[in-house]
Parts: C-alpha cells; sequence; structure tokens
C-alpha cells in the first residue's frame, strides 16, 4: 500500500509526481513537476531539502532510500543513489548513478553524469566534461533563505498537499517495479 | 536554406490575439506574470516559472520542446530575491535547455541541451552551442559563441546574424503549421474522388 507521509512546514505541491512510500521532513520544498519515484523500496526525505522542477529522485532497489537535509536536487537532476548524506547540491541535469551512498557535502555539478565506479568521499565536488573530481575546502552551505522564500511564495501560486495527512495513491502496475 | 514544416495538432496549441503559439501542454506557473510580446512559439513540455518572477519574452521567440525557463535567484545579506527574467526579440531556444539567465538579448540563439546558469547574462546576437553549461554570472558578449562544459568563448559569429535569426525566427514561425488539412495524398485522392463525382 503506498502512502505519502508529509510533516508540518514542508511545501510539496500537487503538481509534483510522487509514486510509492515517501515521507519528507519539514521545510522541505517540493516544486512542480517534480518527481519522486518509490518505485522499490520507500524514500525518506529529511528536513529542509529542495527539490526543483523535473528532478527525479528514484529509488527502484527494495532497500529504503534515505536523503538528509539541506541538500539542493536543481532542475532536470535524475538521483538513483542509495543513500544522501546532509548539504549536498545535485546541480542542473546531473545524473547519479544507483549502487552510490552519498555522504555529506558534496557538489555535482551541471551535466554532469556519475556513476558506481568512482568512490564518494565527503566534501567531492564533480564538474566539467569529462569529468573530474575535487575536493572542497568547506561543505555549501545552506539554502535556509530561500527555503523560506519559497514557503512564502509558492502557496499563493500553486495547491499545497496537506501535511500529516496520508494520501492514497493508486499503486503502481507490476511489470514497471521489478 | 528553407526550413522544414513542421505541423502540429490544432488542439493541442492556444493562438493568441497577438499570434503567440503555446502549446496547451506547457506548465505556466504564476501565467499572470508571463509576458510573450507576440509572434512566438512555446512548443510541447515547456516550463515557464512566472511564481518565482516575472518573466517577458519578446517577439518572435522560439521556445522548443521542454525548455525550463527559470528566473534566477540570488542571496542577499537580507533574504534571497529572484530576479525578473528579460528575454529579447528573434530568440531561439532549443530542446531540452534550461535557461536561469538574468538577461537575453535579442537575435539569440540557444542551442539543445544546454544550460545557461544562474543570472548568466546572453547579449545580441550571442550563440550558446549544443549541450553548452555556462557557468552562474557568466557573461555572453555580443557575437560570441559559446561551447563546452564549462562554456567557453571558442568562435565569433557573423556580421549579419541579427537579419539571419530574423529570417530563421520568422521563417520557423511560418513553417509551424496546423495540422488542420489531411496529408497531401489523402487530399489527392478527395480531389481526384470528388473530381469524378463532377464528371459522371
Amino acid at each position: 500500500m503506498a502512502n505519502l507521509q508529509i510533516t508540518v512546514g514542508a511545501v510539496v505541491c500537487v503538481e509534483a509526481e510522487i509514486r510509492g512510500d515517501v515521507r519528507i521532513g519539514t521545510k522541505t520544498i517540493v516544486h512542480p513537476c517534480a518527481k519522486i519515484l518509490a518505485t522499490g523500496g520507500p524514500i525518506v526525505i529529511g528536513d529542509a531539502n529542495i527539490v526543483e522542477e523535473l528532478a527525479t529522485i528514484e529509488n527502484k532497489s527494495p532497500e529504503p532510500m534515505v536523503i538528509g537535509n539541506n541538500n539542493v536536487f536543481e532542475v532536470g537532476s535524475l538521483v538513483k543513489a542509495k543513500a544522501i548524506g546532509d548539504h549536498n547540491i545535485f546541480e542542473t541535469k546531473c545524473f547519479v548513478g544507483d549502487e552510490i551512498s552519498i555522504g555529506n557535502g558534496c557538489v555535482f555539478g551541471a551535466g554532469t553524469k556519475v556513476t558506481p565506479s568512482q568512490a564518494v568521499p565527503d566534501n567531492s565536488v564533480f564538474y566539467g566534461q569529462p569529468l573530474k573530481h575535487r575536493l572542497a575546502g568547506e561543505r555549501p552551505s545552506a539554502q535556509t533563505l530561500q527555503i523560506d522564500f519559497l514557503s512564502r511564495i509558492l502557496p499563493n501560486y500553486h495547491n499545497i498537499i496537506n501535511p500529516t495527512i496520508k494520501r492514497e495513491i493508486p499503486a503502481l502496475p507490476a511489470e514497471k517495479t521489478s | 536554406m528553407e526550413l522544414k514544416d513542421i505541423f502540429y495538432n490544432k488542439q493541442d496549441f492556444v493562438e493568441t490575439a497577438s499570434g503567440n503559439k503555446v502549446s496547451r501542454s506547457t506548465v505556466l506557473c504564476g501565467s499572470q506574470n508571463i509576458v510573450i510580446n507576440g509572434k512566438s512559439i512555446v512548443r510541447d513540455g515547456v516550463i515557464i516559472r512566472g511564481d518565482l518572477a516575472s518573466v517577458r519574452i519578446g517577439r518572435q521567440c522560439v521556445i522548443d520542446r521542454h525548455v525550463t525557463v527559470r528566473p534566477p535567484f540570488k542571496k542577499f545579506s537580507k533574504g534571497v530575491a529572484f530576479f525578473p527574467l528579460h528575454i529579447g526579440d528573434n530568440v531561439f531556444i532549443g530542446e531540452g535547455s534550461v535557461v536561469n539567465a538574468a538577461v537575453i538579448g535579442s537575435y539569440v540563439y540557444i542551442g539543445k541541451n544546454c544550460i545557461i546558469g544562474r543570472r548568466c547574462v546572453l547579449k545580441d546576437c550571442c550563440m550558446v552551442a549544443d549541450n553548452t553549461v555556462l557557468a552562474p554570472e557568466t557573461v555572453v558578449p555580443s557575437f560570441a559563441i559559446y561551447s563546452g562544459s564549462p562554456g567557453l568563448h571558442t568562435r565569433d559569429q557573423p556580421d549579419c546574424t541579427q537579419d539571419l535569426m530574423i529570417e530563421f525566427t520568422k521563417s520557423y514561425y511560418q513553417h509551424f503549421l496546423p495540422n488542420t488539412a489531411p496529408p497531401s495524398s489523402s487530399i489527392f485522392s478527395t480531389n481526384i474522388s470528388s473530381e469524378i463525382a463532377s464528371v459522371s
């Protein structure tokens, strides 16, 4: 039985596509047209994350995918990682394959494609084509101000899913879950 | 060079009084903040975020499929602000691009799958090649061609870019036709059959 749990303080637009078992922490912003697809196991999203439009968070494996706090998933990013820590930035149109566990403070640059073979230490920065990797001196700062702004603005223009209310979502057809 | 006709289903598009053709499957957030000045084409799957800040798009622009137009934000000491996004006239934005720019001038060509970073300024008559990633706050000067990831100045546009872009966007608009007429073969056959009917 698929269900969606949203903590009070989160702003989740109705136009976002959310499937399967998803729990969303407080102060997290989910823009319209974002996709959170728990086609395998559940997805647990922490506090103060931003999921922008066309960003896709997908969990196909049966294990739960746990996402920490203060992460930013920018426009068109596709993230399938096993687990994600805190303060990570997934920039526009980046791709993060499954089998990666991401720690804290990593930046995946715009248009990069990071696949399982690379290890990801804390404060990693991936950028450019061909892919380059460096370590950052400090982790990216939290987007608290942007979150405050968005949580004020978005309810004026969009319908927001009411928090703490469990919403029934039609279960996926069997062939897609495999 | 003559462009190929592109046909669309008439019921999938809205044509406004000023000649804009906007697909019904676009996501226009905060549509009261979006101004499209006329004779522009916004194709299917486009997302324009007017809810964050106002978006003004000039005349005879073409926004191809699955483009995201999103006003950029900037962090200040007190809070953040989303900047209004202005796009000039005769601008082409290719398929799958993400536009986070602050200003885009006129006669600008943006290729496919480009990423225009936050608060970029694209001056008139510049070009961004396919698959380019422009870093935040890049200023692309007039007549420059930027390409690569991160995007760098690689070549220059010809002096006649303005005329080329006007011609290109104009002919794109002229060749963007509703699919109301049946395919040419069936026109032929119906004509013949009607002629036969009139003869008999």
